[in-house]
Parts: C-alpha cells; structure tokens; sequence
C-alpha cells in the first residue's frame, strides 16, 4: 500500500511558517537581531501575496464583490504613494503603524459579525501579525527615534458608523493595502536588481581598470 | 346598567344645555383633539387625543374609531376600536400601532371618531393628522429602512429604499434570502421577506440603487439574522472554600448574535436588590464568581438578554449547604504486600469532608472504599487484602459531610505495586512415563493450577527426585519461568518427585508426584489390557465420563492436543473425587481427529490408569474409499474383498461398516438387504449394507448371468461417507448349468442314437460285411481340398478328443472345456487374470498386445469363454498392475472386437495375430462351439 505524500497546500503552510520563522527576527526563540535588508525583503515578497489573498477573501466574505465597490482608486492618505519615497523604507514605518491600527478596528467590527474563531478573524489576526513582524523588522533596521520627519500621524479613531459603511471602509483598506504591497514589492525587487546590477558593472569596471 | 342610571343622573342637571334624556341615545362627543408622532425605534405611531370635558366630568364609557392610512405607492387603511371609561382628569387619550413597514417609508395619517356607549350615534370623524415619511424629504442619496436590525429568525420582515425625489429605484435586494417580494420603478422600493433564515453569513446585506450609477446613487444596509437566548439551563451556585461564591450554568442554543448582540449575562441577588459584582465567563460553560463576605441566604437570578429576548433562571440557597471541595491533591502512599495506606492533602481546611478512594483492581474491577476521619492532618485510608506484588491504581475524593453537595473532582490516579510475597499456591504437575532398558523415563509437565499466583516479578522452578525407599540425597533441577517440563531417567524404584516455584523471596509449596516401582511389564504403563472406549464430540468438546472409584482422591484425564505430532502437547485436568464426567475441550482440538484420553485415579500422589477413552470432536466422512482387491464373478454372485483397508486412527471417524452400491438388480432393489439409493443425478442403485467395520469381503448374489452391472464399496464413519463415484464394472458369465442341460437334451440322445446306429451297423457288418472303398470316404476324401501336394484335412468333419496349440516357447494342451468350467467352478479367480478384463477405455490403445507377446504365442478364440469383467476405476492404474504382476498372462487380453469379427472373417485378431496363428497353429477344434457362444 502506497501511502499519500503531504498535500501541497500544507507544504505551502509548512513552507510559508519557517519562511516566516526565518524572516521575523526573534521568532523561533532566537535571540533578537536587526534583520537584513533581505530578510525585510522577503517578508514584502510574502506580505504582499497575503494582502491579495486576504483582500480576495474578505470581498467575498463579506458579499461586497458586487459593482467593486471596493476597489477605490481613493486610498486613504497613508496608503497613497509614493511607496518608497525619498527616506526609502524607512518611510514605511508610518505606514505599517497605520494599517496596524487599521487592522485592530477591521478586526473588532467583525468580531461584531462572526463568532470567535471564524475564518476571517483567524485571516485578519495572521495579516496583522505580520504587519507588526514587518514594523518590528524596520524598526531593527532603523533604530532612530520613532519621531522622524515625514512621519504621518496616526488616523484617529472613527466615529460609529454604519456596519455596511464599517464592512466597506475595511474592504477598501485592504485593497489599498493590498496594491500598496505590491508596489512596495515590485519597487524593492526593482532596487534589488538595480543594485545587482551595478554592483556587478562596478566589479566589472574594476576589473578592466585593473587590466589596463 | 349601573352606567345608564349614572348617565342619567349626570345628565339631568344638564337638561337646560342638552336635549332631554330621550334625546340621550343621540348625544355625540366629538374628538376635540388629535396628535400623532412616531417613535422610530420601536417603530410604532403614537396616537394621542381627546374628547370635552363634559364627557370626562360624567365619565362617560365611549368608543372610539380609529383609522390608520398609509399613502405611498399603494394606499392602505386599518381600522382599530378603542374602548375607554372617561375620568375626570381630563388626560388626553392614548393608542399604539405597530407598523410592519418602517415608518420612514411612508407618511402616516390617522382619523378618529367617538361614540358614547349609551348612544347609538358615532359622531363626525375628526380631520386625518399626518406623519411624513421620508419619500417626503430631500436626501442625499437612496436609504434603506430599516438598518441594522436584528431580526429573529423565522420572522417576517418588510424593508423600504427610499429614492430621492425623481429618482427611480432600479434595484433592491438582499445578498442571502429567500421568499422575496420585490416591489421597484417607482421613488419607494419595497421588499418584504418571509420566513427569514439564518444563512452561512451572520448577516444580510441589503443593497438599493437609483436608476443612475454615481456613488450616491446606491446604498446599502445590514440585517442581523438571530434567536432568542435560551433559558440557562443547570444553573446553580456552591463554594469551594466558604469564601468565594460561584454560579456555574450552560448557554444553551447558538443564537448566531455576536459581539454587541451577543447575549449578555447579568446576575441580580434578590435579598439585597443589587447587581452581583462578578464578570461572566462563558466557554463550555458559563460562570461567575464572588465573595460571599458574611451572607448565607442567597437568591441569586441570572439574567441573559439580547436584542431578541431575555430569559431568566433563579437559585435560592444556603452556602453551606453547597460546598463543592477542591478535588485532593499529592496523594502518596506505604505499602506492604497486601496492605496499602494511602495519603492525601486538602485545601479546605475547617470543612469537614466524607472523602472516598477509588481501587481499580488488575483484573478490571472497581472498588470503592468511604472515609470518614479527614479531619486529621494528612487524611489517610488502608487497602487491604490485596495480592502481592500487584499494580493498583488509586484515586480520591470528597464531600462534605455535613448537608454534602456532590463529590469534588477525582485527584489524580496513582499506580502503586504492592511488595512481594512468597509464591501462592500449588504448581500442577502431570507425568508421562515410557519404559526404558532397566528403568523408566518420565517426563514431567507443570502448570500453574488457578489459584497459583507469582506474587513476585521474577519465577523460576525447582524440580527434586528421590528415591522413596531409599535415604540416598535427593536430586534436583532448577528451570527457568520459561520451561514447563523436563525429563529424567530413573530406575524400576519408586521415586517422590517434587516440584515448587520460586521467587525472590521464597519458594510455594512443592506438589508431589509418587511414581510406583515398575515390575518391567510393559502393559502396566501403557494399560494395553485395558478396553478402548469410544466416546462422542459435542459442539463444545468431548464428553468423558468414568466409572467413580470410592479409594480415589482425586481424577486426572490426560490427552495430546496434537496425536500424530511428537513431542504431541500433552494436556491433563485434574479433577476431584465426586467428578466422574467431564467435557474436555482444547482450542487444539479439530473435526475429523481422534484423540486419546487416558483417565487416571489418584490416592496419595500415586497415580493409577483407569479406564481409556477415544473419540473426534466431530466425525467427518473416511479419507479414501475401499479399494477392492479381488473380485470372485458366477453368473449369478459377486464377491468382492477389500482387506487393506485400515480402520485406525488414521481415519476421519470411526469406520462404523460399509455400503457396497450396486446398478439394479431389480427395479426396486427387493432383495433381502437390499435398499433403494437414488443418487443425486436420479440414477438408481441397490445398497448393502455392512455393520461390522472388520468385515471386508461381501458377495452380492441374485445378479442375472450375461449382464454388466456397476458396483462400488463405501466406508461410512459417524460424519457419513464420501460421495458415490468410481464404479467398478463387471460382467456376469453365461450360466453354464444350461450348457449341462443342453448337453443332457441334445448331445447324450444324439450318442445314444449314434450307438444305436452303430450296434445295428455292426450287427449289419457282421451278418453282410462290405469292404470299404477309400475314394468313399469323407474323411479321407482329399479330393475337395487339394491345394497342391498337400491334403487338407476338413476339420469340421472331425470332432477332437484334444487340441494341441503349438507355440514357439512351448506347447500347450488345452481341453476345449477345462477353461469354461473352470471359470463356473474356480473360486479364487485372480481379477487380474488377463483373459478376463477388459477396460471400457481405450480398449484398442491400452491393450493392443505387444509384438514380443504374439511372436511367442498363439491365439485361440474360446467362444465358451464368454464371461468378461471390466474394472473401470483406474485404467492407468489397472494396466500397470497387470504388467507388473502377470506379464506372462498379457497374452489373454480379451478384445471384443476381435471377438465379433471371428464370424465375419478369418482376420477375428488383428493382423499381427493372424500372422502369428498362422505360424503356429497345427490344429484347430472345430467343436460346435458356436452354439454355446453368444453375442453381447
């Protein structure tokens, strides 16, 4: 009798946990560390797929697939690019404070909707630990203190509002997140190859320079 | 009645302003005030109004009309009756209507008018008093009414979107729900639910758009789908430790209204009119603690509530009457090896507790032992009688032993092993005794009998032999837990052999086995003189029983669970005094196997044979059939023998006679010991029957002369006979009485004739003698048979007193009779006598004689040797037992076919034959033995 290997989507778990052990310093019980530049890539690479995943998700869920009304051309401010402005990914960590709030108010209007347990609070907890894994990396990166210019201010607590206008205004934060994401990603994939690149004509230069 | 002389009385005085009594059936009050709001929470339209005071003054009992009008797409109206008794207060009136419609929809319009109970005349109706819906306003953008509400399940439920002015409402539907009647393409979209069910998603979405397509053209409301709380079931409240309060209850049913429409617990305490101060807790189970400061008495109300319903559940108590222990903790223990003390902690110190220990035994059972003294410092119990070195497992609880409540928890089980102990008990032990050149071997068996015990973690055996009347020491052997039996030799002495068991701390009591002096016979070990009983199986073994001997203390049976095995596992079962049956059974034991029992008395260790018993489990049918070695054939009987066959043990039951089948002598098979056998084919057979198993030989008579019969022999045990099948055939001789008969009727007058004939030719011969002439005479007359050189001598002119065949080998002599009557006569005829058999197989391929065989004989056709016997069963078989055992005899093989053509032509044996005869054969008979041949 053969016995059935491991099913793809649980190595896809499997996977995705010791990635995420390995990128998100002081996981794991390692001692905390700054990460590297490639592990805070990485962790883009990965967060960015989430964001899409979690986005599709909630739509669904949540019945607003209908006309898209969710996906706004409308980000909020602090989504709105440019995505690695001037100061780079140190820029990033306003944002990431931001969505982090945001989360925690999607989370406790659908705790309002679900009963605890249910899949999209167990998704939006794993997104929002993952914001703060990467807010926790950029922070490691650049230990300066959290009053830096260019620094957005925080978005103040909403008033109550309607439950369509809740379920909405979280759909479209996760949508703009979710392009944010992916941007950032591209954007670091671009400097990567970039910086590859470069360092790959300087050594070439080098060389020549040497021969000559 | 009252009333009306109460009216009359009020309206005298009134006589100069109104019209007389008479006139009082046609007094009216109109309304003289009318109000109406709306209360959009509740959703219900408040109607308030009033009539004179002078109605009010003579509390005049009125009804009151009231009429609703909804204006919006469609226009509706409900009428209600409203009745009153007026006072003098002078209080405006008041009147509630649910609306099924949210209120914003539509406006609202209300009319009512009055009469007095007395009169018969309602009075005008008061003017419509409005409330506007929102269809009225100017919105921003379409709304959705209602929103956000909680709706419960089952329900029916009506919603509206309301347009902006000149908009057309183009779509208006929920995400999940079924049932829905749609109502658009006008400013006002309705839609009305029936039945609501709560779907996978915890909410409705409800969508609307105007006909346009712009952001504020749309909007979107949310309905929540849930049930009433259910009452908290169990719900009752006790204390652990007299200080802390807690109320325990189950949430009941899934109301599907979470987070702000979750149900919400609130406890209340009757006595002092006060929230309780504790915070809910629910998981499985609900709960809520408190300190109980200095009160008792309690009566504590739970309150659960959520948008839908609110239930409530009571529990009235004194908290000292429910005392709940913390369950014991750090249980140890002392042991001995049938003793255990086990010990405990508490936390409620000042409570007295009635505890109780759990004792799981080995073998699975429970036992349950009360304690009472816990006020001790460390409570303790002892366990008892139990067996050494044995595993225990112990667990405690408590209760309260004054107004006891319910147990605490279980503590945590503990396993603990008793100490060891010496082996319990007595080993049983068995011999099994063979006779040897000058002494015996004996193996001996031990076992442990059901009330041996171990009682230790380490066993072995210790197994001593000494001579019984002899001081020489003893001698002895130790085994491991692992062996059962070993054998020693000794000599023709009687011997004391003692076996005992052994463990780390002592040895058991050793069981004795008394083995008597050996007089060197052979039958006093075996009991060869001793009758074989055959007793019977049963479906849960088989039944042994023996005659009670009054000098015995006890019976052994020993058997071997494995008879044609060496070493064969044997068994043995002890038994006491007053048993003289017994039903032996063995997991060993299977169908179609005979087992030996042997039953044993014993007095003081010394064991004596009694009687011997044989039988199967259950009989099956014999392995093999008879195999019939010899077969004597008359015309009229057959004898068959079939002597080989084995009766013993090696059969599937015991061989309780046979069964010899035979094709039908007559049609109803009416011969004596004769029976009719119908096979399953519907073909006939007369069966035989032979009761004595020793009886191998039977001779079916009554068979007619000149005819085939088919025959078979059967064994048959208690498990019945194998199917019918591989028949032998025979073929029953002409009967050769009537040759004799022939010979007396026809031959013998003829002779005498003859002689007559001769007497009268001699006297002629005497009287008148005429001289021969050679050329006259038959006999000698060559003249027709002249073929050359030679004379032919006619040989049917001729009858011979002897025929000579000549062969290459030798000659032989042959009278043309002596093989016919011997075949009448003979009665051992060996059925392998070649020129008997036939097969009715391959008759021409099997038994075409060889080359080697006709060159050194010659062939002679006997017609009177017209008796044949076929054997059918196994050609292959037959024919090599005929070439190996008479091969001087292949000659004879008969050949029917050779047979019939001897009247067509010459060639009456193949041409290899013929060839042969013609070499050798010098003389041939010409005895009219065609007469006596017969066709078949």
């Amino acid at each position: 009798m053969r016995c059935p290997g491991p099913p793809l989507g649980v190595l896809a778990v499997v996977t995705k946990g010791l990635f995420i052990l390995w990128a998100v310093p002081g996981q794991g019980g390692r001692p905390l560390q700054p990460p590297t530049l490639q592990q805070v890539q990485a962790l883009v690479r990965h967060m960015a797929e989430d964001a899409q995943e979690l986005f599709t998700f909630y739509e669904e869920n949540q019945r607003l697939a209908i006309h898209n009304i969710c996906r706004t051309n409308h980000p909020p401010e602090w989504l709105r690019g440019p995505v690695l402005g001037p100061r780079g990914l140190r820029g990033l960590q306003g944002t990431m404070a931001s969505m982090s709030q945001a989360l925690q108010v999607i989370i406790r209007h659908q705790q309002d909707l679900n009963p605890p347990g249910a899949e999209i609070l167990r998704r939006l907890a794993s997104t929002h630990l993952k914001v703060r894994g990467l807010l926790s990396n950029l922070q490691g990166l650049f230990p300066a203190p959290s009053s830096q210019p260019g620094h957005r201010p925080l978005p103040s607590p909403t008033a109550p509002t309607k439950v369509f206008r809740q379920k909405l205004e979280g759909c479209r934060i996760l949508w703009s997140y979710a392009r944010f994401m992916a941007k950032l990603n591209a954007q670091m994939e671009n400097r990567s190859r970039r910086a590859r690149r470069d360092k790959w004509r300087a050594r070439r230069g080098s060389r020549l320079s040497t021969r000559s | 009645m009252m009333n009306h002389f109460m009216v009359l009385a009020v309206l005298l005085p009134l006589k100069t302003c109104y019209p007389t009594y008479t006139q009082q059936e046609s007094l009216v009050f109109p309304v003289t005030y009318l109000n109406i709001s709306k209360d959009l929470a509740l959703q219900q339209l408040l109607v308030e109004w009033d009539v004179g005071k002078p109605a009010h003054d003579t509390e005049l009992a009125m009804s009151f009309e009231i009429q609703v009008r909804r204006t919006g797409v469609t226009t509706a109206t409900w009428t209600a009756f409203h009745n009153v008794t007026l006072d003098k207060s002078v209080k405006p009136l008041h009147w509630v209507w649910n609306s099924d419609l949210p209120l914003e929809c539509m406006s609202h319009s209300v009319r009512i008018r009055s009469k007095a109970e007395a009169s018969k005349i309602w009075s005008q109706w008061s003017s419509w008093k409005t409330v506007l819906g929102l269809d009225t306003s100017n919105n921003s953008g379409p709304q959705i009414f209602p929103n956000e509400k909680v709706i419960e399940e089952g329900s029916d439920i009506t919603l509206c979107c309301i347009g902006r002015r000149g908009q057309i409402i183009k779509e208006f539907f929920l995400d999940s729900a079924d049932h829905v009647f749609n109502h658009t393409n006008s400013q006002l979209g309705l839609l009305t639910v029936k039945n609501v069910a709560h779907q996978e998603v915890p909410h409705i979405t409800v969508y609307c758009q105007e006909s346009c397509s712009e952001a504020q053209c749309h909007d979107h409301a949310i309905l929540f789908v849930g049930k009433q709380p259910d009452k908290p079931n169990d719900f009752s409240c006790q204390t652990q430790d007299m200080r802390t309060v807690t109320c325990t209850w189950s949430q009941g049913r899934e109301t599907y209204l979470y987070g702000r429409h979750s149900p919400k617990y609130a406890l209340f305490e009757e006595f002092s009119q006060k929230p309780v101060p504790c915070t809910v807790s629910c998981s499985k189970q609900c709960s809520c603690s408190w300190d109980r400061g200095k009160q008792r008495i309690w009566n504590i109300t739970v309150t659960v509530e959520n948008p839908l319903g609110k239930k409530t559940a009571m529990d009235n108590f004194d908290v000292t009457h429910r005392i709940y222990p913390a369950a014991p903790f750090q249980l140890w223990e002392e042991s001995t090896d049938t003793k255990i003390t086990l010990y405990w902690k508490q936390r409620n110190k000042g409570i007295e507790l009635f505890c109780q220990a759990e004792v799981l035994q080995p073998d699975g059972k429970v036992e349950l032992h009360n304690i009472s003294d816990t006020y001790l410092h460390y409570p303790r119990i002892t366990l008892s009688g139990l067996q050494p070195y044995t595993e225990y497992t112990a667990r405690i609880r408590c209760g309260a032993a004054k107004h006891f409540w319910r147990w605490s928890e279980w503590s945590k089980a503990r396993n603990i092993r008793t100490k060891e102990a010496p082996p319990s008990g007595k080993l049983d032990i068995w011999r099994e005794i063979t006779p040897v050149l000058g002494g015996r071997n004996v193996t001996l068996f031990w076992k442990q009998a059901p009330d041996f015990q171990a009682n230790g973690r380490s066993i072995s055996y210790e197994v001593t032999w000494k001579k019984v009347d002899d001081d020489a020491e003893a001698e002895s052997i130790s085994f491991s837990s692992v062996y059962n039996s070993t054998r020693i030799s000794i000599d023709n002495h009687s011997y004391r052999i003692s076996i005992k068991a052994k463990n780390d701390v002592n040895y058991s009591l050793p069981s004795v086995l008394i083995i008597p002096r050996s007089t060197g016979a052979e039958a006093e070990v075996s009991g060869s003189e001793l009758k074989e009983e055959q007793v019977n199986g049963t479906d849960d073994g088989i039944f042994i029983s023996w005659e009670p001997r009054h000098q015995y203390d006890s019976y052994v049976i020993d058997w071997c669970n494995y008879p044609m095995l060496q070493p064969c596992d044997l068994q043995w079962k002890r038994f006491g005094p007053n048993t003289s049956s017994a039903l032996i059974n063995s997991d060993a034991f299977v169908p179609g196997v005979r087992y030996n029992f042997h039953i044993y008395g014993s007095v003081a260790n010394r064991a004596s044979l009694l009687e011997k018993k044989t039988g199967y489990l259950r009989e099956l049918p014999p392995l093999l059939d008879p195999i019939v070695e010899k077969v004597d054939l008359t015309f009229n009987a057959v004898t068959l023998s079939w002597d080989s066959y084995p009766t013993n043990e090696s059969q599937y039951g015991f061989v309780k006679g046979y069964h010899v089948y035979v094709s039908p002598i007559e049609e109803n098979c009416s011969l004596k010991g004769s029976r009719k056998h119908v096979l399953p084919d519907g073909s006939v057979l007369c069966k035989y029957t032979i009761e004595n198993p020793e009886e191998k030989r039977y001779t079916v008579k009554n068979l007619l002369s000149n005819t085939k019969y088919k025959l078979v022999v059967k064994a048959y045990t208690g498990g019945g006979e194998t199917p019918i099948g591989n028949f032998i055939y025979i073929d029953t001789p002409f009967n050769s009485n009537m040759l004799y008969l022939l010979v007396l009727l026809v031959i013998v007058p003829s002779l005498i004739a003859a002689i007559c004939g001769l007497k009268l030719k001699r006297m002629k011969e005497c009287c008148c003698p005429i001289i021969p002439s050679p050329n006259k005479s038959k006999v000698l007359s060559f003249k027709e048979f002249k073929t050359g050189p030679e004379k032919i001598l006619k040989l049917h002119d001729c009858i011979p007193d002897m025929l000579a065949v000549d062969s290459n080998a030798k000659a032989q002599k042959l009278h043309p009779w002596s093989q016919l009557s011997s075949a009448a006569t003979e009665d051992k005829i060996d059925v392998h006598n070649s020129s008997w058999i036939y097969s009715n197989e391959n008759e021409e391929g099997d038994f075409t004689p060889t080359p080697t065989s006709s060159q050194t004989h010659a062939w002679f056709e006997n017609f009177a040797y017209s008796s044949h016997l076929a054997v059918e069963s196994d050609p292959y078989q037959r024919r090599e037992t005929l070439d190996a055992s008479r091969p001087e005899l292949s000659l004879g093989l008969y050949h029917p076919h050779y047979y019939f053509d001897i009247f067509n032509e010459d060639a009456a044996s193949t041409p290899r034959e013929t060839a042969g005869r013609k070499g050798s054969l010098r003389y041939i008979s010409q005895t009219a033995v065609h007469c006596l041949g017969r066709r078949l």
